[in-house]
């Protein structure tokens, strides 16, 4: 009876298939030696497509520089660096597939981190039961933290209070100067809702009257952001911490602003500002005047890596420094952490790099120092706050320190 | 009372770029039965392509939609001849909406391979795109009142198109039965295509304004997909003038709703359009239950 | 009840598939019991467990779309239910090692409980209407996940350390993969099989017709769409296992509504196997090349072609068209015409273009 063999059909062919593919996923293998002089395999999971794919494709960069100036000074103890790249297209689940995949198919000897606290918190455990180290620079908020695994470096700044510096400074002006009213627009996210209540927080005890909470949270819908600008705009705040992911969150409000001849005082975005070329581009150069972002920072004296490497950035890709995605530094500084650590271990074991990064020591990326406590933030990480001035994306806060530029306060005109 | 006006002034004026966006759809719907998901991904080409224009030509965007418009069409004409024109059967319209989604997928591909997925705008090409006039107190964006503008035009044209032309005559007869339509004579095919054609060419103009208004990247149809369903699912599909209600009434309950809680104002957008499929499956002003399946 | 092959002659094919049948399907069971011990690379078993759950979720929302003709686009909600279910439940009652697989026939029944309500609500209305009900239910959940604090926001919930062996970490989850997604394709044959499958089919054919006929339409949608739902909740708490977090856009992704649409219509809408097939194939082929296409978006480009040349070119699916082509080649061997049997009632569909009777059957009982 010719349905059955419709049956036969299916089954067989199922069969057939559920056993080719999976074998040939297992069969997909690159050997990494780990005999002297070959190569060294790093493998991570990147966001070259979907919601995240404008910072995957900067980490990337940023890795692919690191990785390029590392094996200009003889790679890893000798080892030249071979990076593999596996797309997770933003998905928590394909990030997880891909770490696995990295580390029980291809062999890597070590593992990165990916782009996002979303992705990397997943990332840390499975990483953790083959006890491979992640170390990462854009996994920083305590959903990645609570984990509370012993294989997570986070190089840059743990997000919740990164805008510190600016708070400091806005409750210390005199009476006379201080602004009288602030704003708090954000948008529904795990990356910026703990930034702004934070902010909220410590303005309001410093008698800034709250004239939008940041509790009233907003979806990261495009279509949302006009009508929120506006009712901000309305307020007319002199202070506005836009709790925002990305450009086009940024954009609008900034559009929105200038339409309403709305120009507050103080205009600090957590996200965006920091997205260099991107950023000037969608929001028009004469807008950016005076706008704030708060990053980590590199204090001290002028570093001569970070300036190599914002040079040959620049002579790979264009632009000036101004408009280096902040995202180009925190992937640097994982591979310059990484390195480190391999050094002073003398070794490319993970378990040697985990135990050296645990011991306290400290060390330098071009974002700064890095010491990390028990839980994996880097507790040197000193938040930071930067300004565009005229065209220019310079570090104004902390104040007096070696490096930073008078902060422009208040905000000027929205110019064009 | 003001922060109040001010939510429906947005309501309308936003909601008027939807209305030209959800134009086309319902056209679409009504003709054919079609349900087209790419719609939203074809807001975000059509803005592309003026972002194209505006970048190597130096064309201002509104000025550049002589160009876009009848490259949308065209693309319109060869989406429903290649792939839509292409459905049969009783199934055809739950079959519509997955190789729509087909179609924006590849779409979605061939943007991201040429534009990359960085977030672009159209403001910075436009002197006007942050110029406002000055009326009882509020500022009224420029772009917003264009926006109004050409969605009052566009909607007026398919409006005479429809009543007061013959291949308009074709059309409502084809909506309302369409084997008596081919009986009389009419080429139902060619008809069809024509009418997918203009249904995305409306989305030139959509797709300017949009650009204009915000910064996208090609991750931006699905937000706008569900939206523009939304909105002709409510204003009765097939139905324009109810597209136009339903997109003016759901941006600004939307926006009313932002005054309280938004980060409840989308959920409130879907609940509407549960309550009223529920109430009235025909939607506000659809004439009836499309074909029962 | 339908005019069944009793009368016609026993075949070579009758006989081998009466004893056959059955010992191929022990013995595939057999071979995926197996599986994980003789491919033993983690990252196999994951890819596996990954198959596995999209088994489950094309079979089971086939059982409910497939068979009655209503598309739905909202299945996620169960799966977005069942997955925040098992993750509050397991931190809340500090599980953290196989008890909580006790979680997830829990978050199963939880997913057909919530059927209930939303299919009153959504099977009142015509086809074309209920798909966009469906979508917009996915989004209010969507919604809802994000605002209430229960399910912690957009923070979503994390996986708490589990104490299974490392060196076999993942076997536990796939066994318990492999048991729903048997349970679920088994379950979708009896269906198909019983009088309450033709009850579904009827409604497909021709609602108002059945309902003519005595068939309590709206119990019956309801009754597959609460049982197609079990599935989905539960693979949905599988899910948040294996992905160690969970958060509101992945849990009421709406477009893996799509992709399981698409798996059912690539295998064959309303059939058994055919789900499994498209499962297998679809998400087997976006585990393979997808994290190879780096920066390029070659993938968009198959995935699209992919879904068109389905939907266009194949719309019964790869089982019926390629049992029809089988079909055709033996009747050109044997030079006879194929046994007509008679079609059970309410299953013409005048649509298939150039089918036989012997086509319908085969795209409808394999």
């Amino acid at each position: 009876m010719t349905p059955r063999s419709a049956r036969f059909l299916s089954v067989g062919v199922t069969a057939a298939i559920l056993t080719a593919t999976l074998a040939a996923c297992s069969s997909s293998s690159s050997t990494a030696g780990g005999t002297t002089k070959s190569p060294i395999v790093i493998g991570a999971s990147l966001s070259t497509t979907g919601s995240f794919s404008a910072d995957g494709q900067a980490f990337k960069r940023g890795y692919q520089l690191w990785a390029h100036d590392q094996n200009k000074k003889g790679g890893l103890l000798g080892h030249k660096i071979v990076l593999k790249f596996l797309n997770d297209n933003s998905d928590p689940n394909t990030a997880v597939s891909n770490y696995q995949t990295l580390i029980t198919v291809d062999h890597v000897n070590l593992t990165i981190g990916p782009f996002s606290s979303l992705l990397t918190a997943p990332s840390v455990t499975v990483t953790h039961r083959y006890g491979y180290a992640l170390v990462e620079g854009a996994g920083g908020s305590p959903l990645v933290f609570s984990t509370k695994l012993n294989n997570v470096f986070d190089v840059s700044l743990p997000v919740a209070k990164s805008l510190q510096p600016l708070l400091s400074y806005l409750t210390s002006l005199p009476a006379g100067q201080r602004p009288k009213t602030a704003a708090y627009p954000t948008v529904n996210d795990l990356f910026t809702t703990f930034q702004t209540a934070y902010a909220q927080q410590v303005l309001s005890a410093a008698g800034i009257r709250t004239v939008y909470p940041a509790a009233r949270l907003f979806q990261p819908e495009v279509a949302q952001y006009k009508g929120i600008a506006d009712q901000v705009a309305r307020t007319k705040a002199d202070v506005v911490v836009l709790g925002s992911l990305d450009v086009p969150t940024v954009q609008a409000f900034t559009q929105a602003f200038v339409q309403q001849h709305y120009s507050p005082k103080v205009f600090v975005a957590t996200a965006g500002p920091d997205q260099g070329a991107a950023y000037v581009k969608a929001v028009g150069g004469g807008n950016t005047d005076g706008v704030l972002v708060p990053n980590t920072s590199y204090l001290g004296a002028p570093d001569p890596v970070r300036n190599a490497m914002q040079a040959e950035y620049v002579g790979l890709y264009g632009g000036n420094t101004s408009s280096i995605n902040a995202d180009v530094y925190e992937a640097y500084s994982v591979g310059q952490v990484l390195t480190q650590a391999i050094e002073a271990a003398h070794s490319t074991s993970n378990a040697k790099i985990i135990a050296y990064l645990h011991s306290g020591a400290t060390m330098t990326s071009v974002q700064g120092p890095v010491k990390f406590d028990a839980v994996g933030e880097n507790i040197l990480a000193t938040p930071a706050v930067y300004q565009w001035q005229k065209g220019k994306y310079v570090f104004v806060l902390p104040s007096g320190v070696s490096g930073s530029v008078p902060i422009v306060y208040p905000k000027p005109a929205w110019g064009k | 009372m003001s922060a109040f006006m001010q939510a429906i002034t947005d309501g309308i004026l936003g909601g008027s770029v939807y209305a030209l966006m959800a134009a086309g759809l319902t056209l679409i719907f009504g003709v054919m039965d079609i349900i087209n998901i790419a719609q939203g991904i074809l807001v975000v080409l059509a803005a592309y392509l003026s972002y194209a224009l505006s970048v190597h030509l130096h064309l201002d965007p509104l000025l550049g939609l002589a160009i876009t418009v009848p490259m949308m069409f065209a693309l319109g004409t060869f989406i429903q001849w290649a792939f839509i024109g292409r459905l049969r059967g009783r199934e055809r319209t739950a079959m519509s909406l997955l190789a729509s989604y087909g179609v924006a997928i590849l779409i979605e591909g061939i943007l991201y391979q040429i534009f990359s997925g960085t977030p672009v705008s159209l403001q910075p090409y436009a002197w006007y795109s942050t110029a406002t006039i000055h009326v009882f107190g509020f500022y009224l964006a420029d772009i917003y009142l264009i926006g109004f503008g050409l969605a009052a035009v566009a909607l007026a044209a398919i409006y005479l198109m429809l009543y007061r032309t013959k291949f308009g005559r074709s059309i409502r007869a084809i909506v309302q039965d369409r084997t008596a339509a081919r009986l009389i004579g009419i080429d139902v095919n060619r008809v069809a295509a024509l009418t997918f054609g203009i249904g995305v060419a409306v989305t030139a103009l959509g797709g300017a304004v949009f650009g204009l208004t915000n910064t996208f990247n090609p991750d931006s149809g699905y937000d706008l997909i569900s939206r523009l369903l939304s909105i002709i699912i409510v204003g009765g599909m097939g139905s324009i003038g109810g597209a136009a209600a339903a997109a003016l009434f759901m941006v600004t309950s939307e926006e009313l709703v932002n005054l309280w809680r938004p980060q409840w104002a989308t959920a409130v957008y879907y609940v509407a359009i549960v309550i009223v499929l529920v109430v009235r499956p025909r939607g506000a002003f659809g004439r009836r239950e499309a074909r029962a399946q | 009840m339908t005019g069944d092959a009793t009368l016609a002659p026993l075949s070579v094919w009758t006989i081998a598939g009466r004893i056959g049948w059955p010992a191929s399907n022990l013995l595939l069971v057999a071979a995926l019991v197996a599986f994980p011990l003789v491919f033993t690379n983690p990252a196999v078993t994951t890819d596996a467990i990954d198959i596995l759950i999209f088994v489950a979720m094309a079979a089971a929302w086939n059982t409910f779309s497939g068979y009655t003709g209503y598309i739905s686009l909202g299945h996620m909600v169960f799966f977005g239910c069942g997955a925040y279910f098992t993750a509050i439940a397991t931190l809340d009652w500090g599980l953290t090692g196989s008890g909580v697989f006790w979680l997830l026939p829990l978050a199963g029944l939880l997913g057909g409980v919530i059927a209930i309500p939303f299919g009153l609500v959504a099977l009142r209305v015509r086809r074309h209407t209920f798909v966009v009900i469906t979508i917009a239910v996915v989004f209010i959940f969507q919604q809802m996940a994000y605002n209430f604090g229960v399910t912690h926001g957009s923070s979503g919930i994390n996986t708490p350390v589990f104490n299974f062996d490392p060196a076999t970490y993942n076997n536990p989850f796939y066994y318990v993969g492999l048991v729903i997604a048997v349970a679920t394709v088994a379950a979708s044959w009896v269906i198909r099989r019983s009088r309450y499958g033709l009850q579904l089919r009827a409604i497909r054919d021709d609602e108002d017709r059945a309902r003519g006929l005595g068939v309590q339409a709206m119990r019956v949608k309801i009754g597959a769409l609460a049982f197609s739902a079990i599935p989905l909740g539960a693979v949905g708490g599988l899910y948040w296992l294996t992905t160690y977090t969970i958060q509101p856009p992945y849990a009421f992704n709406p477009l893996w509504d799509l992709t399981i649409a698409l798996m059912a219509f690539l295998g064959g809408l309303g059939t058994v196997w055919g789900p499994v097939l498209g499962a297998v194939l679809v998400e087997g082929a976006q585990l393979y090349f997808f994290p190879q296409t780096g920066g390029s978006y070659l993938y968009y480009l198959v995935y699209g072609g992919l879904f068109l040349f389905v939907i266009l070119g194949m719309p019964r699916g790869l089982i019926p068209t390629a049992a029809e082509l089988i079909e055709k080649v033996q009747a050109r061997l044997s030079r006879e015409p194929p046994l007509a049997a008679a079609v059970s009632d309410g299953e013409i569909d005048a649509e298939i273009a150039g089918g036989t009777p012997a086509a319908v059957r085969a795209g409808e009982s394999a």
